[in-house]
């Protein structure tokens, strides 16, 4: 599924629009994500701030190519609010994006909600079952059944949206592998037309960090890579084609928002926490509600972890990300986007990966990671961080 | 100035916890030196670290007035001897300073392995040996078979030995009148010019080196012109004086004395034991005999664990130099553990002593590589070198032949587990030359071993193959040639010099496949495929692979996860260069230190 540059794209790359919407009715055990539960006036004065920041973007004229509503809890929002932050968006897009994502909790979606979004021109919606298990939706701290899940895939469905996504959870604590086997047979069953599939991650400032540390819950690498090759298996074997470490799709039906994102394309992010790769800059927005409202009624956007975007750094990035995606990278074609006399330190270390079964090259340069390359994608991406690096002599005169 | 008829100069040698200290102690207390109210238990050791391992490792002579039952008051000198082979050259210099010596046996245990090698250095010396049956008022004291044993392992008639307990201070009457009575006087006081003998130098940070000194013939006072007879230094004397026990400054040193001079010299090096010190003005023509250059046995490379440390390691072992010159190092430095330095001893128990003491006395917790021997290398064409560092063997196809230092050991053990020490030896590639029955249930072993081998875990071994019965002494014999060589480990193809050791070729296949594996299950697990492995002259004779990393993935990774996974590949980045670099595999330090650790 090589993704080619379609025409336009060759003349403009493409633009993603990423809007955070930071409210939860409530935290779960495993989220990192930037969210905070809704009081008083904060929805309203959230929505008018997005307006706000998004004047502050320099857009200069460009086309959003992709649209994508995360959080947080974007189905948290009241019909009408979700129409006025889409219409708020849409004046700055050019158009409505070909693609525009949505996540919704299946606990807050209703056929109200999903037409308002049909009606914006919301492509596709992203379901966070994360399990249909009542004992492990507990043990995450969900907030839904697994009945209500149906019935939103239900509901979801019947507005015949163009793409939908069920997100599911897998090395739970105590998850069996039967019981991860049922979760995506079940998840296979609705048809959905992508798949996102997540290892339990232990990140830090979550309940379950807290609980790891506490050593009430444990890590274990090999279990976990066990249920990463069962889960390639399983859906392989059910037509859904892995084209990211946790992403499956059906054929057309790739999330072209994130693989924008992972081959170092722009993108414009709204909202608290919120990262932007634009201008010349990657860098966030701050991840409080409080703060990003002061910050952007003073004008300023975007100020936090600023990182300039050299040729350097988007050449290592584009490697390192782009090689999570099962087609891997184009090494000549990023040599030309990003020329950087690093890519000469660089090429003397891709080899080694070969050597190794890491990865597979084809004569064309097209550069991508074998499945235990894939397990091991942050080891290598540390790798080739380093061979991207400043020579250590560098400053030798 | 006493006649010298009227001096005993005597020491006390034993086997470790045979008593020595004890009945030293109640010599002390019985010529009152020592008053019982200030007597601390063991007054003698001063080091914790002694009283802990219950040996001497310094000697601090005293000097008692007794008055005898022939109505003459005798000044009796005592040394303190170490107690351990490894001191045998001080221990042999301290016999050299007495004409007597008592042997102390322990009633229970009878005739020790380190018994009989001391009382052989005592009859070398010439000195007159009386047997003290020491703790006779134990329940399990064997007289009998004590007495058995003078007479069939010592040569030493039974009728001799004095009963005696130093704990309920039975029998110290009888021990002192025996030193008055048969210790011969001084000897060698009529010789024609000036003599003495150094037997111990110390540091002291106010007045420099304070020597130890057993004056044979002719006076030395303060103001005097001295020279040292070995390398013809001369100084001048700064004070003398004597130890009651405390050190009591005195107008002159004479024949026979035992005391302490303080001159000019700033170092321990210089004032060698077994010197013998001289008039400047009329030096004597011939050094008192034995004297010999004490040269390090065992090396090994000290690090500190926290490299931080390397400055507090440096002055932990300069000033740990100040009192002991047969402790020598140098800077050194290894790929695996930093900066250091390599380090020579006089054997085992030296090294061990030292390294405890670093850790103790300085707080500095080192790391401590493989220890080596000193090995003489001969090339075609006839150079021979002396190598102590596995790194600096040359190259193989250089040398002619490779010869280790061997030690002559007498093992005592008790009869049953004669078969498996005996395996033990021919596995330390030993030879047994002579089995000597010490009683009805013990007999001694006469072997020749390598000291290479006994470096590591002999000792242990015996012991718990004895059940804590068996004991050892030994002595250096002759160097002789052994089909040795360099083994290496490679980590990934390159070499770790912390790891590298000289062995048999027999025993390579074996050591490094133990070293091999170990180190595999101590590297944590690694993304490419890592092999550890020995290797002599380039040949793998060995090897074992290190974990494979299964998974290491972020699951979620997008836009705004990009900026988050960079910092953290960044902290990555940073983290590794904290660990050793062996080619392309990032190492914890500890966990060289963890192999080292067990295999030491």
């Amino acid at each position: 599924m090589v993704q080619f540059p379609t025409a336009q794209e060759k003349a403009e790359p493409p633009l993603g629009l990423y809007v955070h919407v930071p409210f939860c009715a409530t935290t779960c055990d495993f989220c990192a994500f930037y969210q905070t539960v809704p009081q008083g006036d904060a929805v309203a004065r959230y929505l008018e701030s997005v307006a706000a920041e998004a004047r502050l973007v320099d857009w200069d004229g460009r086309r959003v190519a992709t649209a994508f509503w995360g959080g947080g809890t974007p189905g948290l929002l009241r019909p009408r609010e979700l129409a006025l932050l889409g219409e708020t968006m849409l004046v700055h897009c050019g158009g409505t994006p070909a693609e525009w994502s949505v996540e919704l909790a299946p606990a807050t979606v209703t056929a109200d909600r999903l037409r308002v979004l049909k009606e914006l021109g919301v492509t596709r919606l992203s379901l966070g079952v994360q399990s249909f298990q009542p004992g492990l939706l507990d043990a995450l701290g969900r907030q839904h059944t697994a009945a209500q899940a149906y019935r939103a895939y239900e509901l979801i469905r019947a507005q015949d949206f163009a793409s939908v996504n069920l997100d599911l959870m897998f090395a739970l604590p105590n998850q069996s592998d039967e019981e991860w086997r049922t979760d995506v047979t079940e998840a296979v069953r609705l048809a959905p037309d992508h798949l996102s599939t997540y290892c339990l991650t232990f990140e830090e400032d979550t309940a379950l960090w807290v609980k790891l540390s506490q050593g009430k819950v444990k890590l274990d690498a090999n279990k976990e890579a066990d249920f990463y090759l069962r889960t390639w298996e399983l859906l392989a074997a059910a037509g859904y084609a892995q084209y990211e470490v946790s992403n499956f799709a059906r054929a057309g039906h790739t999330c072209r928002h994130n693989l924008n994102t992972w081959n170092m394309h722009e993108w414009v992010g709204l909202g608290p926490s919120a990262a932007s790769q634009f201008g010349g800059w990657r860098s966030s927005n701050p991840a409080n509600l409080e703060l990003w409202l002061a910050e952007t009624a003073a004008g300023r956007r975007a100020m936090s972890d600023r990182a300039e975007l050299t040729n350097d750094l988007l050449a290592a990035d584009s490697v390192i990300f782009g090689l999570r995606m099962n087609d891997g990278v184009s090494v000549p074609r990023l040599q030309r986007r990003f020329p950087t006399p690093r890519w000469k330190q660089a090429q003397n270390f891709f080899p080694q990966l070969l050597l190794e079964g890491l990865a597979v090259a084809t004569p064309e340069g097209q550069l991508s990671l074998t499945p235990r390359g894939r397990l091991l994608a942050d080891a290598v991406g540390a790798e080739i961080l380093e061979a991207f690096a400043e020579p250590a002599n560098a400053a030798a005169p | 100035m006493k006649p010298a008829l009227l001096t005993r100069n005597f020491c006390i040698i034993a086997h470790v916890d045979h008593g020595k200290t004890t009945l030293s102690d109640r010599l002390l207390e019985y010529t009152s030196t020592i008053s019982k109210r200030v007597m601390t238990d063991q007054h003698l050791d001063s080091m914790d670290l002694e009283k802990e391992r219950g040996i001497t490792i310094k000697m601090h002579p005293v000097t008692m007035n007794y008055p005898a039952q022939d109505g003459k008051i005798y000044t009796l000198n005592l040394m303190d001897t170490p107690g351990h082979v490894d001191f045998s050259y001080e221990v042999s210099r301290s016999l050299a300073a007495c004409e007597g010596a008592l042997l102390l046996i322990d009633a229970a245990q009878g005739v020790e392995a380190q018994t009989v090698a001391n009382a052989h250095l005592a009859f070398a010396q010439g000195l007159k040996v009386i047997p003290v049956i020491n703790k006779i008022d134990l329940p399990s004291a064997n007289l009998e078979l004590c007495m058995r044993q003078l007479e069939d392992i010592l040569t030493i008639p039974a009728e001799e030995a004095i009963l005696a307990s130093g704990k309920s201070g039975i029998g110290i009457l009888d021990i002192l009148e025996a030193v008055v009575t048969r210790v011969p006087p001084p000897r060698w006081t009529d010789y024609p010019t000036t003599r003495m003998l150094v037997f111990d130098s110390k540091y002291d940070s106010y007045r420099g080196v304070i020597s130890h000194v057993r004056v044979f013939s002719g006076t030395f006072k303060a103001g005097e012109m001295m020279m040292l007879m070995s390398s013809e230094q001369k100084s001048e004397i700064k004070e003398v004086g004597m130890f009651h026990p405390g050190m009591v400054k005195c107008r002159e040193l004479g024949p026979g004395d035992v005391g302490y001079i303080v001159s000019n010299i700033k170092s321990v090096e210089e004032i060698k034991v077994g010197d013998t010190v001289t008039h400047a003005n009329k030096p004597a023509a011939d050094m008192l005999p034995g004297y010999k250059e004490v040269r390090p046995m065992v090396y090994c490379g000290l690090y500190p664990l926290e490299s931080d440390d390397y400055e507090k390691l440096k002055v932990a072992l300069g000033k740990l130099r100040l009192n002991d010159s047969s402790l020598i190092y140098q800077n050194e430095s290894s790929v695996a553990l930093g900066f250091g330095f390599r380090c020579g001893f006089l054997g085992l128990l030296h090294m061990e002593v030292v390294q405890e003491r670093i850790r103790r006395e300085y707080d500095v917790e080192i790391i401590s590589t493989y220890p080596s021997v000193v090995y003489k290398v001969t090339k075609h064409g006839g150079d021979i070198s002396e190598v102590d560092n596995p790194v600096n063997l040359p190259d193989p196809a250089s040398i002619l032949e490779i010869s280790e230092p061997t030690i002559k050991a007498s093992i005592h053990i008790p009869n049953e587990f004669l078969g498996d020490i005996l395996t033990l030896v021919m596995e330390k590639r030993g030879s047994c030359e002579q089995t000597t029955t010490l009683d009805g249930s013990r007999v001694m072993l006469s072997c020749t071993l390598p000291l290479n081998e006994i470096l590591v875990d002999f000792n242990d071994r015996l012991k718990s193959i004895s059940r804590g019965y068996g004991s050892m002494d030994y002595e250096l014999g002759d160097y002789r040639p052994s089909d040795l060589v360099k083994m290496e480990i490679l980590v990934n193809g390159d070499p770790v010099d912390a790891f590298a050791s000289i062995v048999h070729r027999s025993k390579a296949e074996g050591q490094g496949r133990a070293l091999c594996e170990k180190l595999a299950e101590i590297i944590p697990s690694q993304m490419f495929k890592i092999a550890v492995q020995a290797a002599i002259g380039g040949k793998i004779i060995a090897r074992a692979n290190v974990r494979e990393m299964r998974k290491d993935v972020t699951a979620k990774c997008y836009g705004g996860d990009i900026s988050r996974k960079r910092k953290l590949l960044d902290k990555q980045k940073e983290g590794k260069k904290k660990m050793k670099q062996i080619g392309r595999v990032s190492i914890p330090p500890d966990a060289f230190i963890q192999v080292l650790k067990t295999n030491s």
